[in-house]
Parts: structure tokens; C-alpha cells; sequence
């Protein structure tokens, strides 16, 4: 029997919701072809979360527990991946396009002789064929692509299916593995997390996003502010990253994350492509900026044209009295 | 330290209207910036080489006229390079040239793949990092910080190595009138290759759907506050 | 060697690439210097390069096809009041024939074609390495010494040649620095453009107007089209875009206190403009100076002491309501420009009595004569009345001529006299009448 493999992706103890989106999916695949699901998990607690993955449809679930893979580092990830395809020889290996698993997705394919179509917003089985929707140039088209490659690695983006749970047998199964140290010909240094980021950005239902409109300090304390009564992830555009005021992590867009929450509030932005290439499928949009003509009030469900310094604290205000009165 | 960056030619998709211009990956064009600085002062060179139609001559010049050294250009006419395929020719090409740094792009800004470089890095048997956001040099180490899902990563990697390269490393420099002029008569290693299959393949290319005309409200900031709650509330059914 | 050209060009517009390809044609070492990222990058143009110059620079163009958008067969005057339209039209099979006297572009697509044409001219020429087009650097200053153009200087970089061109369009900042254009250019001698370009499946495009191959339709409006503000407005056919815009009067849209992109839009919003974009997206809003056209615009003089102006910088056009003719007069402009610089190079003299030849051979082409000749008709079109009663009147009068309504018909005399009756004073009309048979 085929079979279709998720690698999971494990952030602060729990499984990424990306990750569950991809699998609730490649379950509604499976069912449908009568393959069975699989699912990978690594890392020293890896079988602690083997009832999620069942819960959400995995008949079996291959875990690897070896503390090497606690903090994300390429070549053990990738031999683990490896021992793991192997072991299960699946039609499709499918994964969410987390930075962690773009790090090894093209090294894992040539090491298993894999084809690749990464970063997907759809994807399907049509007979000896699997096929996808995914975005290109800056997301301003959609290309379909196929593959009747024996072995397939999709990646798919962020909020592209709804979590489903699905009752799986979810038997835990250990893989072998050892790594090698030696074979290692990078180390990790250090890792420097950046500071404020509560909410993880490519999980959150709602997204306060700023952009260069932003401008300061000030500027970013009614950001936070708003952030915190709509119980919301902090993004930002390239603009406010490169100065600083940002995050890293904060950035949304063709370099940065893909984010598609139900809410998005764009404060500031102008909305060039590479910006929006990460978040135009976000449920409802509302932009604020001062330039009537910003490319962003193309997308926005709600466009405010007014001044974010102006509008942000009666928008705070208001918000704060209605979410009182929940 | 010995540089090689691949680069790319792409179709410019900032434009508003597909004008059928091609330019440098942007991303690539970050690459060459890096190597260029990190070499500054050095005799070392920060080699160049691209695969694609023999009018891509014009994106060498261009990350020529930045500052590189030397440029191969692979030329393969027609569609369908995917990055395996890239990989592959890459590959093949690195077999008889020994570099300690090869750079690439962290993905091509028009299909977004992100795979031939640590594809490339795979078949050479070299250690890799992906999305670097800085590189500094260490003696034969290469410190690389990279730019992970929850924060930076800060890794050394031994020489030879492959590492791809956010454009939030730096902003690359334009080219000066010199360095257009000293472009224009380097030799490029021009040859003809011909590509593997690829193993995947754009059957069509699709508008992405369209989202539904929203409201925009002009006028006085406490009118568009409460009527935006308003309707986040009752229409949208967001809050 | 290295630093001294024959001549540096600064602009990549129409004029400058002209000027480039006559002197690569002739085996000269130039420097051609753009400062948009390529060339084409930062031209807004209306879109109809009129004449048949380009066959003369690129032979066989139409060849390849790639440059140019659509060729001229079907041309169209429109007057409009806020309802109507009435419409002089012509289409003729003698358009068919190359080479083509009107061709449709979109300027970041030809100005960056035909780059790669001087490109191949200069690949071909006698000194392929010793000349360049440079992109994406801007010419801040026109050096002089003892009153005479001996290079350039962008950013810290310095290049000298025997002669510079100026070709860096309307806002001719160098061209005020080295002395040839007043300090300020009045109101009255540059206009507003505005222009959309707004896609449309080229299947569907050609259904809707008509056209075969690579045909094209050229529009022109004057009316209501410009609200009332001094102006006309213009729809011409791409591939599978359609660029409309409008050129509307600086001091006039001033006084009006209204936006071009206002008075655009309701432009589009006019019925019969509206029925020619239906579904058809805007992909591009740009707005750009342009010369009015009046030759009391031109620079003090076209040339100096190794230097000469060519295209719009120096207010090289004409507006006279049936075209604009800009791009023509660029390319012509800098190719006599060339010219002249080959042969000041054989006598190796770039003296400004040398340079003068530039402005005979201007005087003598079609650009000077026609400007001259026209120079009546541009003055008229601004008169409020061409804006306002007369295309008022003869929509009055169509509407009255094409109405069949089960009533008495009057005969189109008795209609045409009582139309204007309604708008103007005859004796005014009679003045208007005989002022543009003289002019036109
Ligand atoms: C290869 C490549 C990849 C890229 N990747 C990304 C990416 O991942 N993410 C990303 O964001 N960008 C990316 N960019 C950069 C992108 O092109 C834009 O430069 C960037 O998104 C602009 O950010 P911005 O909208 O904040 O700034 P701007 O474009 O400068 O816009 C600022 C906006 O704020 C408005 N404003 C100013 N003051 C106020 C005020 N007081 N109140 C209200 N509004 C105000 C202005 O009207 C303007 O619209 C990339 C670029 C390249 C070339
Ligand atoms: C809305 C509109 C519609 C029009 N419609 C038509 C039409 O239908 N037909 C027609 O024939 N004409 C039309 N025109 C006029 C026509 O566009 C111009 O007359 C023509 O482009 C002039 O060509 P040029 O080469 O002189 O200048 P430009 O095309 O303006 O080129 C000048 C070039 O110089 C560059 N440059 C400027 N300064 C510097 C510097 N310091 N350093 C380096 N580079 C520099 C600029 O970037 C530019 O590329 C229209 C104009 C407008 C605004
Ligand atoms: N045709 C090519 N020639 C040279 N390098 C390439 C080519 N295509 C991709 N690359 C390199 O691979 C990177 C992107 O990989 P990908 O997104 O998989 O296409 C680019 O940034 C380049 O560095």
C-alpha cells in the first residue's frame, strides 16, 4: 500500500499548527486514494506528541528521540529525514514550509531522489501524477505544477487548509538512528531569539502588521498597544525590519513569512508585491495609511485613509471598549 | 577566501506592466554584495556563474560591473530548468572549479523555489546554511547567521561550503560608470550545455483569485474608527 | 584613451538613442547615460511615434515585431460634451503599408528595444569595447571649461568628450545649467500628461475595435473630456493594453483647483470613452510635464560650445490637436544632433560655430517648419472656445442631425444655425472659423 508521510514540525513543545493544516489534508488525500498516513516526529520528546499526530489521522507515527534534533541544525535533520523516508517509502512526503524544513527540503530530495514542489498553496493526487497550485512572481500569478516523480515532496504554505481532526491509530514507531557527529561540517554557535514575539506569527488568527508609516518608537507602542487588545501577532514590512524597529521574525512577505489570519490590520504600508505575496489571503484586511492612492487599499476589506498616529489611539480606545464587553 | 556566487536572470516582477524585462535575482544580487566585501582589499575573487538564454549576457555584465571577478555563463535555451535541473548543471560545473565559499540566492524571485542551493550543496557533499541574513569571514570558518523560524541562528561552517542568501543581508550596491566599462570588456566563458529533465513541470499558469472589492472610508478619524468597529463586528464577525 | 569619448549622450530616452544609434552607426566612441534602472524606466509617453524615422534607424523594425505595440490604420477625432460624442473617422488600406507612418508604443518596452539595438549597432561597429550605454546613474552636472561642454561628471565620476548631448527630456535641469534655458520655464509653455494604461486581452481588443493583425486605433478627444480645463485627451491601442491620458493645461488645471487624476477619471466615465474600457484593468498611472509646443518655448539657442540639446529638452514638439508629436521630433532632433557630431569629428572642430550646423539641419527638417508653420494653430487650440463651444456645438448639432424622432425634420443648415445660436455668437464663430483655415 502507498503511503503519504508528514513530517511535523515541533515549535516550544507543541506541534506547529501549519504542520496539522498540511496533515489534515494529506489525510483527506489518503482516505480518498486508500493510502495510509504516516507522520515523523523528532526530537527527545517527540513521542509525547504521537496522540496529536494520531488525532489528526496518522495510522502510524515514526519517531526518531534523539536530543539532536532539539534545536534545528541541517545535516542530523537531514539524516534523520532520511533513515525516516526510507524506513517508510512513501508516494509523498508532505511538510509545512516552515524555515526549518525549506533549510533541508532541496537536500533531502537529491539525497532520497526525490522530485520537489515547495512552498504550495494546493495540492492533489491525479493518478501517477501530483499536482499543485503555487504561487509565482511575487504571487501576482498562480502556476500549476505537476510531478510523476515515484517519490514527491510537497511543502505547503502556511493557512492554505483547515486543521480536521481525524481518528488515526497513531502507533508509535522508533526508528533507528545514530549521527554521527563527525560527519558534522557546521556548529551552532548560538541562537538569538528575538525579544516580544508571544504570539507566533504564521499561527495567528489575527496580525497587526507595520510598516514604514510606523515610523518610531511611538509609533510602535500603539502597535503593540492594539496588538495586545486584539489578542494579536506582531508583523512588519521590510521597510521597519531593516531599520530596526522590527524584528526579523516580524517580517511578512516574499523574504519574510506568510501569514492568512482572519484579521489583518496593515498600518503604514504601502503594499508593494513583495509584501503582499504574504498576506493577500488574509479573511478580512484593513490598511491605514494616509495616501489615498497605496497600493494596499487594492486588497483591504476596510480601508482607513487617515493618519496612523491619529487613528491608532481612537481605534485602540474603541476596540478596547467593545472587547470589555465580551 | 575564494568566492563563486551563481546568479540568475529573472523577469522583473516589481513591474506593474510584464514588459518582458529580465534582471539580476535580486536575491543573488545580495550574494555577489556580501562576497564583494567580504573580499574587499584581498586579491581573492568573487567568480560568477549563470545558467540560461544567451541574452542573460546582460545580467552578467551587470553583477560584473558590481565587481566580480570572472563569469561562466552555461547558456540553455527554452523552458523548463527547474532547480533540480539547475542543481545538477551546477554541480557539474563546480566539479572542475575549487572554490571555499559558493553563494546562491535563498530563492528565485520568480518561482520562489528556494531548493537549488542546498540541492547544489547535497551533490557536492558540502556543508551548507540556508536564508543567511549576515556572513563573516574567520580565519578558513565562514560564520554564517541565519534566519530561522524563531530567531537567528548563529552557525560556523568549515571551508568549502555552500551557504544562500537572504536579501536582508545588505542593499547591493549600483554599479558605477567604471565598473560598466570594466564589465563590458571582460571575458565571459561562454558554453552550451544541454539541460537534464527536469521532474517538475508548469502545465499552466492561473490569475490567483481575485478578493472582493473593499470599502475605503475617507474623512474624520473618529467617524472611520467607529464605523470600522462597527463593521468588524457586525459584518466581517471578526472581533 | 579610456576617459575621453568622441561624445557622452545623457539621456536614454528617444532623442538620446537616436543620437546613439547614428553615431555606433558611424564608428564613433560614445558614452550613453541613463539614469532610470534601463532605459524606458522612467518614460511616460502617450504612445504614438509618429512618422517614419524609426525605418530609418532600424530597418525592417516591423521585421521582428518586438518594439513597437501596433501600427497606426484607423485614426479617429472625437468632440465630446458630457453626453455625446461626434467623431471625424478614417481607416484606409494605404496604413498597411510599411514603413508604417504611425506606430503605438509603451515606452518601457521600445526605449529598452531599441537600446538593445544600439547595443548590437555598437557590437558590430569599428570600436565595439570603447562605447556604452549606462543605466541607472544619474548626470548631475555638464562640465565646463572657458565656456565650453568638455564632459560630465555623475556622483565622484568624471568623463570627458569632445562634445556633449543633451537629451535629458522636458525637465532640462542641465540644460539651464549650462546657460541655454531660462532659469524657469513659464506656465504657458508646459502642459500636465496623464495617462493610464489599462489591459485588455488582445482577442478581445481587436474584436472591440476592429482590428486586424497588428492594427491600431489612435483617438484624440476635445470637449468634455478635459472638464472645461484647457486640454484634449487620447486613447490609443496596444497589443493588449489600451493607453488613455489626457494633456491638460499647467496654469489652467491650477486655476481650476481640480486633479488631473480627477479630471481622468471622469474623462473614462464618459460614455462613449467608457463603452472602449469596459473590463479593462489599470495596470499603470503615471503623469509627466510636456512642452506645449510653442516654438517662444524653445531654449535661448540649441547648441554651444560642445554641447547641443536635443528632443524635449529642447521644447521639441507639436501639439497642433490631430497628434502630439514628441517622439518624432526626438528622434530626428538627435539624429541631425549625431550628425553633426560626425562631422565636427572629421574636421575636429566641436566649436559652436561648427555646432550651428545642428541648427540649420533642424531648420531645414520638417520639426522647425512644421513648428513654425503651426505655430498659429497651437495658439488657437488654446482658446477657451476649442475646449468648450465648439465641441459643445457640434454635438449639439449631431445630436440634432442623428435624431430620428417622428417630428418634423429640420433641414442640417437650419440645425447647424440653431446650434449655434445656442453656443456662440456667429460673428465669433465666423472669427474662430477663418483664424484655423489660416492656420491649419
Ligand atoms: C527581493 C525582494 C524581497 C522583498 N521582500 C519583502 C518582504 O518579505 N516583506 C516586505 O514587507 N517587503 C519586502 N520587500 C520590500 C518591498 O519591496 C517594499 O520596499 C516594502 O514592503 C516597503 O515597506 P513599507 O510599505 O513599510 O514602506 P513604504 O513603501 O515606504 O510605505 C510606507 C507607507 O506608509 C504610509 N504612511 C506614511 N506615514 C504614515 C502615517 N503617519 N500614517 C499612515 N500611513 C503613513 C505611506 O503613505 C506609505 O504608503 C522586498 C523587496 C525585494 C526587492
Ligand atoms: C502623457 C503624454 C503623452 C504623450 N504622447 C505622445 C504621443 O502620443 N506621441 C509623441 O510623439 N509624443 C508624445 N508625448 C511627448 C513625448 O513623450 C516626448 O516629447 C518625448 O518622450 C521626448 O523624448 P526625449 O528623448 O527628448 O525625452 P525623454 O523621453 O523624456 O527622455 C529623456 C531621458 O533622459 C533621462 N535623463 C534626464 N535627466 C538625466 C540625467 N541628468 N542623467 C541621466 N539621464 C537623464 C531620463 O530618465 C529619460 O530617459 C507625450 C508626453 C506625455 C507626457
Ligand atoms: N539558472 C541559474 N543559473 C545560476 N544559478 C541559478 C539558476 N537558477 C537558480 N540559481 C541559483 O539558485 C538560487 C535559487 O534557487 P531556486 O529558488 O531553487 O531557483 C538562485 O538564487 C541562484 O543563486
Amino acid at each position: 500500500m502507498s503511503s503519504i508521510l508528514c513530517l511535523l514540525s515541533v515549535q516550544d513543545g507543541r506541534i506547529k499548527r501549519s504542520s496539522l493544516e498540511a496533515m489534515s489534508h494529506a489525510n483527506t488525500l489518503a482516505r480518498a486514494e486508500g493510502w495510509s498516513l504516516e507522520a515523523v516526529l523528532l526530537g527527545s520528546k517527540a513521542a509525547d506528541l504521537a496522540e496529536t499526530a494520531g488525532r489528526h489521522g496518522a495510522d502510524r507515527v515514526l519517531v526518531i528521540k534523539d536530543p539532536v534534533f532539539d534545536s534545528h541544525l541541517n545535516a542530523p535533520l537531514l539524516a534523520g529525514l532520511e533513515a525516516v523516508v526510507k524506513a517508510a517509502s512513501p508516494r509523498l512526503v508532505v511538510a509545512a514550509s516552515t524555515e526549518s524544513v525549506k533549510d533541508v527540503l532541496g537536500a533531502l530530495a537529491v539525497r532520497c531522489d526525490a522530485a520537489v514542489l515547495p512552498d504550495v498553496a494546493s495540492f492533489s493526487v491525479q493518478g501517477e501524477r501530483i499536482v499543485c497550485e503555487r504561487p509565482v512572481m511575487a504571487a501576482k500569478k498562480l502556476a500549476r505544477t505537476e510531478s510523476s516523480h515515484p517519490l514527491v515532496f510537497v511543502s505547503v504554505r502556511s493557512g492554505s487548509y483547515e486543521v480536521k481532526e481525524a481518528q488515526g491509530a497513531g502507533t508509535v514507531v522508533d526508528v533507528p538512528f545514530q549521527f554521527d557527529a563527525a560527519t558534522l561540517g557546521l556548529t551552532l554557535r548560538e541562537i538569538v531569539k528575538s525579544a516580544g514575539d508571544t504570539v507566533d506569527l504564521s499561527e495567528a488568527r489575527v496580525v497587526v502588521a507595520a510598516g514604514r508609516g510606523v515610523r518610531d518608537a511611538s509609533g510602535k507602542a500603539l502597535v503593540d498597544e492594539l496588538a495586545s487588545i486584539t489578542g494579536a501577532a506582531i508583523g512588519a514590512s521590510r521597510a521597519v525590519v531593516e531599520t530596526g524597529l522590527f524584528p526579523a521574525t516580524a517580517q511578512i512577505g516574499q523574504t519574510g513569512k506568510v501569514v492568512s489570519p482572519d484579521l489583518y490590520f496593515a498600518v503604514g504600508i504601502s503594499g508593494a508585491v513583495q509584501h503582499t505575496a504574504g498576506m493577500a489571503n488574509s479573511r478580512v484586511i484593513v490598511a491605514i495609511n494616509k495616501d489615498p492612492d497605496a497600493p494596499i487599499f487594492d486588497l483591504a476589506t476596510y480601508g482607513l485613509v487617515g493618519d496612523c498616529f491619529t487613528i491608532l489611539p481612537l481605534l485602540n480606545a474603541e476596540l478596547k471598549k467593545v472587547m470589555a464587553s465580551r | 577566501m575564494k568566492f563563486c556566487v551563481c546568479i540568475k536572470q529573472v523577469p522583473d516582477v516589481q513591474a506593474s506592466v510584464q514588459t518582458g524585462r529580465m534582471v539580476l535575482n535580486a536575491y543573488d544580487a545580495s550574494a555577489v554584495e556580501e562576497a564583494l566585501v567580504i573580499n574587499e582589499g584581498t586579491d581573492d575573487p568573487v567568480d560568477l556563474v549563470l545558467i540560461g538564454s544567451a541574452s542573460a549576457t546582460e545580467t552578467i555584465r551587470k553583477a560584473l560591473a558590481m565587481g566580480a571577478s570572472e563569469a561562466t555563463h552555461l547558456v540553455a535555451e527554452g523552458e523548463g530548468l527547474d532547480s533540480h535541473a539547475v542543481a545538477a548543471l551546477l554541480a557539474a560545473h563546480f566539479e572542475g572549479h575549487a572554490y571555499d565559499v559558493i553563494l546562491t540566492g535563498k530563492q528565485s524571485q520568480d518561482t520562489d523555489a528556494g531548493l537549488a542551493g542546498s540541492m547544489l550543496a547535497e551533490r557536492l557533499g558540502l556543508p551548507y546554511a540556508t536564508n543567511a541574513v549576515g556572513l563573516r569571514a574567520e580565519g578558513d570558518t565562514l560564520v554564517v547567521t541565519r534566519q530561522g523560524d524563531a530567531g537567528q541562528e548563529i552557525l560556523a561552517l568549515k571551508t568549502p561550503c555552500l551557504v544562500t542568501c537572504s536579501n536582508d543581508m545588505n542593499n547591493p550596491r549600483i554599479p558605477a560608470l567604471k565598473g560598466i566599462m570594466a564589465a563590458k570588456r571582460k571575458q565571459i566563458d561562454t558554453r552550451s550545455i544541454t539541460p537534464p529533465g527536469p521532474r517538475t513541470r508548469v502545465t499552466t499558469t492561473l490569475e490567483p483569485p481575485g478578493r472582493e472589492p473593499g470599502v475605503k472610508l475617507e474623512g474624520e478619524a473618529a467617524d472611520m474608527v467607529a464605523e470600522l468597529v462597527r463593521r468588524l463586528d457586525a459584518e466581517a464577525n471578526v472581533l | 584613451m579610456e576617459d575621453k569619448f568622441d561624445c557622452i549622450i545623457v539621456g536614454g530616452g528617444i532623442a538620446g538613442l537616436s543620437a546613439a544609434m547614428t553615431l555606433a552607426r558611424a564608428d564613433a566612441r560614445f558614452l550613453l547615460i541613463e539614469r532610470g534602472e534601463f532605459c524606458g524606466a522612467k518614460n511616460v509617453s502617450g504612445g504614438v511615434l509618429w512618422g517614419s524615422d524609426l525605418a530609418r534607424l532600424v530597418p525592417d523594425y516591423w521585421e521582428d515585431g518586438e518594439g513597437f505595440e501596433r501600427f497606426v490604420a484607423h485614426r479617429r477625432l472625437t468632440f465630446m460634451d458630457p453626453q455625446s460624442a461626434f467623431s471625424v473617422d478614417f481607416k484606409s488600406d494605404h496604413f498597411q503599408e510599411t514603413p508604417y507612418t504611425g506606430v503605438t508604443v509603451l515606452r518601457a518596452v521600445f526605449d529598452a528595444w531599441l537600446a538593445g539595438k544600439v547595443q548590437e549597432a555598437i557590437d558590430a561597429s569599428a570600436h565595439p569595447e570603447e562605447s556604452f550605454i549606462a543605466t541607472d546613474i544619474l548626470v548631475e552636472e555638464v562640465l565646463m571649461e572657458d565656456g565650453r561642454a568638455t564632459g560630465i561628471r555623475a556622483g565622484d565620476e568624471v568623463f570627458h568628450a569632445d562634445c556633449v548631448i543633451i537629451a535629458e527630456g522636458v525637465n532640462n535641469l542641465l540644460t539651464r545649467q549650462v546657460g541655454l534655458e531660462k532659469p524657469y520655464v513659464a506656465g504657458d509653455h508646459v502642459a500636465v500628461g496623464v495617462k493610464e494604461v489599462m489591459q485588455l486581452d488582445a482577442k478581445r481588443l481587436e474584436d472591440r475595435f476592429q482590428l486586424r493583425g497588428r492594427s491600431g486605433l489612435t483617438n484624440e478627444f476635445v470637449g468634455a473630456c478635459s472638464e472645461g480645463v484647457e486640454g484634449g485627451g487620447f486613447l490609443y491601442t496596444n497589443r493588449d493594453s489600451i493607453s488613455i491620458g489626457l494633456v491638460l493645461g499647467m496654469n489652467e488645471l491650477r486655476d481650476s483647483g481640480k486633479t488631473p487624476y480627477d479630471i481622468l477619471n471622469t474623462f473614462k466615465a464618459h460614455p462613449a470613452v467608457a463603452d472602449m474600457i469596459r473590463d479593462a484593468e489599470t495596470v499603470e498611472y503615471s503623469a509627466h510635464v510636456v512642452s506645449t509646443g510653442d516654438i517662444k518655448g524653445m531654449p535661448s539657442e540649441i547648441y554651444a560650445d560642445g554641447v547641443m540639446i536635443a528632443g524635449e529638452a529642447a521644447h521639441l514638439l507639436l501639439n497642433a490637436g490631430k497628434a502630439i508629436q514628441g517622439m518624432d521630433y526626438a528622434m530626428r532632433s538627435g539624429i541631425l544632433a549625431a550628425e553633426t557630431v560626425v562631422e565636427a569629428k572629421k574636421a575636429n572642430d566641436f566649436s559652436k560655430a561648427m555646432l550651428s550646423n545642428y541648427r540649420k539641419a533642424l531648420e531645414s527638417s520638417y520639426v522647425l517648419q512644421d513648428m513654425r508653420s503651426f505655430q498659429d494653430a497651437v495658439h488657437l487650440l488654446h482658446r477657451k472656445e476649442m475646449f468648450s463651444t465648439v465641441p459643445d456645438l457640434v454635438c449639439d448639432f449631431g445630436r440634432q442631425f442623428f435624431t430620428i424622432d417622428s417630428q418634423p425634420t429640420q433641414k442640417a443648415s437650419a440645425m447647424m444655425r440653431a446650434a449655434v445660436k445656442r453656443h456662440a455668437s456667429y460673428w465669433d464663430l465666423v472669427k474662430l472659423g477663418l483664424k484655423a483655415a489660416r492656420s491649419l
